[in-house]
Parts: C-alpha cells; sequence; structure tokens
C-alpha cells in the first residue's frame, strides 16, 4: 500500500523538481552565454587597438616591428595574466609580435573571426583579424582564457547540477521517509488485521490508533462485532438447536433401549405381574411394549439408530462449545493427561472387549494447562474412533507423555494409535473437515469426531497430527501441546 | 432393590422404569421433586435417580434436601440425570451430594453398571461385603467365597493375605480396572521391598483361584487389570 503511495508522490515531486533543475541549468546558460558575447564584444573592441599599436615596420623585414601596445590592450592583457594573449603575424603567418600560440587561420577578408583554441587545457576565445598596422597589412589576435562559456561548462556539473542532483535525492528520501512516518500507524493497523487469526474478531484498540484513523479503526471493529454477533448467534443456535433435540431423543433412546433390553432378556412384559407399578405409571407403557413384533436384532438396530443419533445431537453441542471464541471468557487449569487417560481406558473398555479389541494404555505422568472437560471430549473421540473403525483383533493405545520437538524443547503429548484400516495420507487433511467420511468407510459415524478433536486441539494453541500407526498400519492422532 | 425415579420426562421415565423393572430393580417414579420429598419421608430406598430439570423444585434442589441429616435418605446414593453437562453443573452436582451423574441421553446398559457401582458402594459401606457376580468377599468375618447359584450356600476360597489384599483392592474398584502402581502401592504394606513382579505372581495365583467360578482377572494392557464375569 504505501510502496504505491510512495511511487506516486516521488513522480509527482521529483519531475517537477528535474524540470525546476532543466529549467535552471538552461537560464544559467543563458547568462553565460550573454556574457560571452560581452566578452567577443571587448575582444573586437579591442582588435583595432591592438592593430595600432605596430607603429611602423623594422628596419629589416626579418625584425620586430616597431610597436607599443595601446592602453586598452595593455590592461586588457594585464587584467587576466595567464588567460590573455596576443599575436601580430604577417600574411604568410609568420609570428611578428605577440605568443606563438596565439593562432588562427589567416582570414581571407578583413572581418573579424572567433575561434577557440585549446592549449595547456585551457581553451582560450581567440579573435582574428586581418587590419592595416603602421607595418602593413598583418594579421592581429587576441585570446581570451576566461571564456564564461567555458567556466559554465566546468562549473556546470559542480555549481548547477551536483546542489540540484542533491535536491531531488534528498526529496525523494524526505518523501520516502515522511510517507513511511506519516503512513506507519495506517500500515500497523494493516498488519495487526492481517496477523489475525479467522477466529479472532476482538476489537482493536481505538485509542492506541491515530486520530486520523480512528474513524477506519471504528468502523472495522462494528464490522467486527456485527460479524461476531452472527457468529455467536449462529453457534448459539446450534448449541441450542443441538440442546432441544436431546430432551426428545432422551427419551426415545430410554424407550428404545429398554425394549431392545427387554427382546434381549427374552422377558415376556405381557405376563409381568400388575400392581408391582404404582402411582404416576402410565398404562399405555405395558400395551405399547405388548404390541412389539419386531425381532431383537430389528430393535438392537433401531436402539443403535437412536445412539447414533443421539451421539450427533451431542457432538453438534460439543462441536459449539469447543469454539474458540466461547472459551476465551474461561481460565485454563491444570490437566493431569495421564489420569485423563485412564479414566477414558476405564469409560471404553467394556466397548473395546465387545467388539474384541485390545484397548491398553501407555501412559508417562504428565500434567497441561488446559480445559479438563475438552481434552477428555478430544480424547473420547479419538478413542471411540479408534475403537470403530477397528476390527476385531485389533488393538488401540491411548498415550500421553513428553518428548522433544524438532527444537529440543520437552512437549506433552496426547495420542491415540489403532492398527485398523487407517486413513489414506491425501484424505488427512479432509477428515478434519465436518461431517466428511472417507468413501468406502463402513461403521456408524457422524463425520464429527475428528473435527470436534481438531477444534479443541485449537482452542489450546495446537493442531492435530494425524500419520500412519506403527509398522504403516493404521491411523495415529497426536495432539502435541504448546511448550 | 428399590428404586426412586424422579422424572418429568415421561418418554425417559418410562423407558427407564421398563429397562431397571427388567433388571430386577422395583422402580418408584414420581414426576416432581415435591412428590419425591414426601414420598421420602415415608418411604426409603436403596438408590434414587434424578432429573436436574424439574418443574417447581428442580433435582439439585432436591438432592441437597434429601441429603438432610433428620431424613433417612440421607446415606441414599443418588444418581443425577442431566441434560446439561456444562461443567459448572457437574460439579454443582457432586457438590450437592449427588454421588454420580450421568448426560442425557444415555445408554441403558451403562445407567445400570453406574446402579451396579453405587449400590456396591453403598453396601461395602454398610455390609462389609464386596460382591463380584457370585465372588463374595466379607472384610468384617475376613472370608471369601463363591456363591452357590443352586443352594445358596457360599463355597470357600482360600487366600493368603497379600492375594486377599489385591482381591479386595480389585473388588472394591470393579467393574472399573485397577492399576497396577495402585496394586503394587497396597501390597507395600506387607513387603516393603515388593517388586512389581510380585503383583503378577498375586495376579496370577488368584487367577488360578477364581477362573474355575467363573471370575476372570483380565490384564489391562499398559495399566492393570480387571474383574471380569466369563460370558458362560
Amino acid at each position: 500500500m504505501t510502496s504505491d503511495l510512495r511511487n506516486r508522490l516521488l513522480v509527482m515531486l521529483v519531475l517537477p523538481l528535474c524540470l525546476l533543475a532543466l529549467i535552471g541549468v538552461w537560464l544559467d546558460y543563458r547568462s553565460a552565454d550573454e556574457a560571452a558575447a560581452r566578452h567577443d564584444q571587448r575582444l573586437l573592441r579591442l582588435l583595432p587597438a591592438l592593430a595600432d599599436s605596430v607603429l611602423a615596420p623594422g628596419a629589416d623585414p626579418q625584425e620586430q616591428p616597431v610597436w607599443l601596445l595601446a592602453p586598452p590592450v595593455e590592461d586588457f592583457l594585464r587584467s587576466s595574466p595567464g588567460y590573455s594573449g596576443f599575436s601580430v603575424r604577417d600574411l604568410s603567418g609568420r609570428l611578428v609580435l605577440g605568443d606563438d600560440w596565439v593562432h588562427g587561420a589567416v582570414p581571407a577578408t578583413h572581418e573579424p573571426e572567433f575561434h577557440s583554441v585549446e592549449v595547456g587545457g585551457i581553451t582560450y576565445r581567440v579573435a582574428v583579424q586581418r587590419g592595416r598596422t603602421g607595418a602593413g597589412e598583418m594579421v592581429v589576435a587576441l585570446a581570451d582564457g576566461s571564456d564564461p562559456r567555458q567556466r559554465w561548462a566546468r562549473h556546470l556539473l559542480l555549481r548547477v547540477l551536483l546542489p540540484n542532483l542533491i535536491l531531488v535525492a534528498a526529496a525523494a528520501l524526505a518523501i520516502h521517509w515522511a510517507v513511511g512516518r506519516a503512513f506507519k500507524p495506517l500500515v500497523d493497523l494493516a498488519a495487526a488485521v492481517e496477523r489475525r487469526s479467522p477466529r479472532d474478531l476482538s476489537a482493536i484498540d481505538e485509542a492506541a490508533s491515530p486520530s486520523e484513523v480512528r474513524p477506519l479503526v471504528h468502523s472495522l471493529n462494528q464490522l467486527f462485532s456485527l460479524v461476531n454477533a452472527q457468529a455467536e448467534s449462529q453457534r448459539r443456535f446450534v448449541a441450542d438447536a443441538a440442546h432441544q433435540l436431546r430432551t426428545p431423543l432422551a427419551g426415545l433412546q430410554a424407550q428404545v433401549e429398554a425394549w431392545a433390553l427387554l427382546a434381549r432378556s427374552g422377558v415376556k412384559t405381557a405376563d409381568r405381574a400388575p400392581g408391582s407399578e404404582r402411582k404416576s405409571t402410565p398404562g399405555h407403557d405395558r400395551k405399547a411394549v405388548s404390541a412389539i413384533t419386531l425381532g431383537a436384532v430389528e430393535i438392537e438396530k433401531l436402539r443403535d439408530a437412536t445412539r447414533r443419533t443421539s451421539q450427533l445431537a451431542h457432538q453438534l453441542l460439543a462441536l459449539s462449545r469447543a469454539d474458540a471464541r466461547s472459551l476465551d471468557a474461561q481460565a485454563m487449569q491444570r490437566v493431569d493427561l495421564q489420569d485423563l487417560c485412564e479414566s477414558l481406558l476405564g469409560l471404553y473398555l467394556d466397548a473395546a472387549t465387545g467388539k474384541g479389541i485390545d484397548l491398553g494404555l501407555d501412559a508417562q505422568p504428565v500434567h497441561v494447562s488446559g480445559h479438563d472437560w475438552l481434552l477428555r471430549e478430544l480424547l473420547s473421540n479419538l478413542v471411540d474412533n479408534a475403537i470403530k473403525y477397528t476390527p476385531a483383533g485389533g488393538s488401540v493405545t491411548i498415550r500421553c507423555g513428553t518428548g522433544a520437538d524438532a527444537g529440543g524443547a520437552v512437549r506433552a503429548f496426547l495420542q491415540v494409535e489403532d492398527d485398523g484400516p487407517g486413513v489414506p495420507p491425501a484424505e488427512y487433511a479432509r477428515v478434519l473437515q465436518r461431517f466428511y467420511r472417507v468413501p468406502g468407510t463402513e461403521g456408524e459415524g457422524t463425520g464429527l469426531g475428528l473435527p470436534i478433536a481438531d477444534e479443541i486441539a485449537r482452542a489450546h494453541g495446537t493442531t492435530l497430527t494425524l500419520e500412519r500407526g506403527a509398522n504403516g498400519r493404521g491411523l495415529r492422532v497426536t495432539l502435541v501441546f504448546p511448550a | 432393590m428399590r428404586l426412586l425415579l424422579v422424572e418429568d420426562d415421561i418418554m425417559v421415565a418410562s423407558g427407564i422404569k421398563l429397562g431397571l423393572a427388567d433388571a430386577g430393580y422395583a422402580v418408584d417414579w414420581v414426576g416432581s421433586g415435591e412428590r419425591a420429598e414426601e414420598v421420602l419421608q415415608r418411604e426409603s430406598f436403596d438408590v434414587a435417580i434424578v432429573d436436574i430439570g424439574l418443574p417447581g423444585m428442580d433435582g439439585l434442589e432436591l438432592t441437597r434436601r434429601l441429603r438432610r441429616p433428620e431424613m433417612a435418605s440421607h446415606d441414599m446414593p443418588v444418581l443425577i440425570l442431566t441434560a446439561r453437562d456444562a461443567l459448572h453443573d457437574r460439579v454443582q452436582g457432586l457438590d450437592l451430594g449427588a454421588d454420580d451423574y450421568m448426560v442425557k441421553p444415555f445408554e441403558l446398559p451403562e445407567l445400570l453398571a453406574r446402579l451396579r457401582a453405587l449400590l456396591r458402594r453403598s453396601q461395602a459401606a454398610t455390609t462389609a461385603v464386596l460382591a463380584f457376580g457370585p465372588l463374595e468377599l466379607d472384610t468384617a468375618n475376613r472370608r471369601v467365597g463363591i456363591r452357590q447359584e443352586a443352594d445358596g450356600s457360599l463355597q470357600p476360597i482360600e487366600l493368603g493375605p497379600r492375594e486377599w489384599t489385591v482381591l479386595e483392592y480389585l473388588l472394591v474398584h470393579a467393574p472399573k480396572p485397577a492399576s497396577k502402581d495402585k496394586l503394587l502401592q497396597a501390597l507395600t504394606g506387607w513387603d516393603k521391598e515388593i517388586t512389581p513382579n510380585a503383583v503378577e505372581v498375586y495376579v496370577s495365583r488368584l487367577r488360578g483361584k477364581l477362573e474355575p467360578h467363573g471370575v476372570s482377572l483380565r490384564s489391562i494392557r499398559g495399566f492393570g487389570y480387571r474383574l471380569e464375569l466369563q460370558q458362560p
């Protein structure tokens, strides 16, 4: 977000600055040009004076003519010693007077000519004119090294371009810094929102944000609370629905369970002596039982379906309770994992024995900080799943203890391993989704056991790890507690 | 066994009644806490099942009242039924004197198992006889034997003092499994230098004596042992 803004500000501010710098350079050049023209004018004015300085030819053509520098020329030469010079040549180009380096082609006309000569690293402006002198027609030349164009070119980099470049760079830096600085609260806000988990919809601290973004924070918070309220009402609806379902289900199940028990024990309920029942016992009870024509197997099927429905209602309730948002208010306690494992072992021993499964324990003493009833629910779901999907003769092991993680830190874990058919690794992520069932799975799962366990793991700041069990068979589900 | 069922839901109540009657309980059913209190002032029961969500006086209040010292029911085991399974309710239920709780809907065999455990505990507290199937252990008279189905007589079994300790511990906890560590601790009263192997030795001796009578001592992998009745 800021880099885009930064770039736009840079372009918007640096481009005009560069333009200004160019205009500055051009103006500077213009003034240098004017100064140069003035210099040329001056040289032009001095040329006749130089011609006049040659008074008469020498006695011998090889000798110097009689000459006396005119005062303006002398002043000129004296004003910039080292940077000026003159020469007087005859028409053949032979030096008659002055400095040899001041030369130029012999002009064909009497018009003054200008050209530049470089001597010793200095570029001289040389004005040459053919003119009459006291010694006949000669070529006089004046050189001026203090050419403003020269100096301008020399100083262009140092005096004009460099300050402008520094200015532009400084402006860019200032913009970069200022944008970063000015937008830091906004960037912080964005990062804070980005860092949040999808489950965290708590309000952002409005007081901590600068006044400019406070309206934004305020509306964000309003949105959060709206979404929160909606999620909460949905969660409560599921909880209420599951809860309401359980009352009629309890009745249904109690009835069907009793029928199943009776059908199995073969008691002729119709023969039961009346009078052992008393008070508010409803009379239709016995009538209903005596009308049963279903076999024990059918009734047990009915009972199993009822148990499954009850379990589903219970799991839905557990799922809505395990929701991290509803747990924030509850403090974690110290949970004895070994104790938990032992109590779950006792709870599922009959179910496992009934199915011919060897349910075992491998528990080391270890304590963690967590929600006791949720961890019980988690373990209960894992053990229930393992027993459900492991065929007779298999074994299920409940483990807890401590182990070193990748970083070498000691962390507590809870684990349930079976040697049943397992879950294909490609399905690991999907079996944690609600109501998903591995295709081709038999048994009476609800598709909620692992999702509940995963939700509970998340409420404890960790996740479930699914992998193959020992010898590459079965499923091993592990929950490693955060250090 | 006389059992008082306090439940306002007709479906649940009649189901429980049917199932429990089949299991040999004489069930009296009342639909409100007020009625239950009335009945309890006149008659006595071996155990009560109380629903929390009753109209009027709720199950927790009823449990609190029937625990008052002047009530004959103050030491009667109470099993609470609840549709509310929040932790708060669980703790509160047990604090107010309930001995166990079950969350509705429940499976009848589990309710029966819990009732048996409750009754065994209250029995042991009063009669000093621990029973499991035909096996009976009389802690007062230090006798252990198998109750004969045919004539009701007790066929005694000879146990050494350490075997007795192990069996007593297993019986107190049945049908829950007993951990090997706890058995070891129970045995250290006899020997200071006892090794885990000793538990195995006594368990295997007990097996030899009990298994001919249909009572088995099952090993629970990684944990300990549990008393079980062999399926005929």
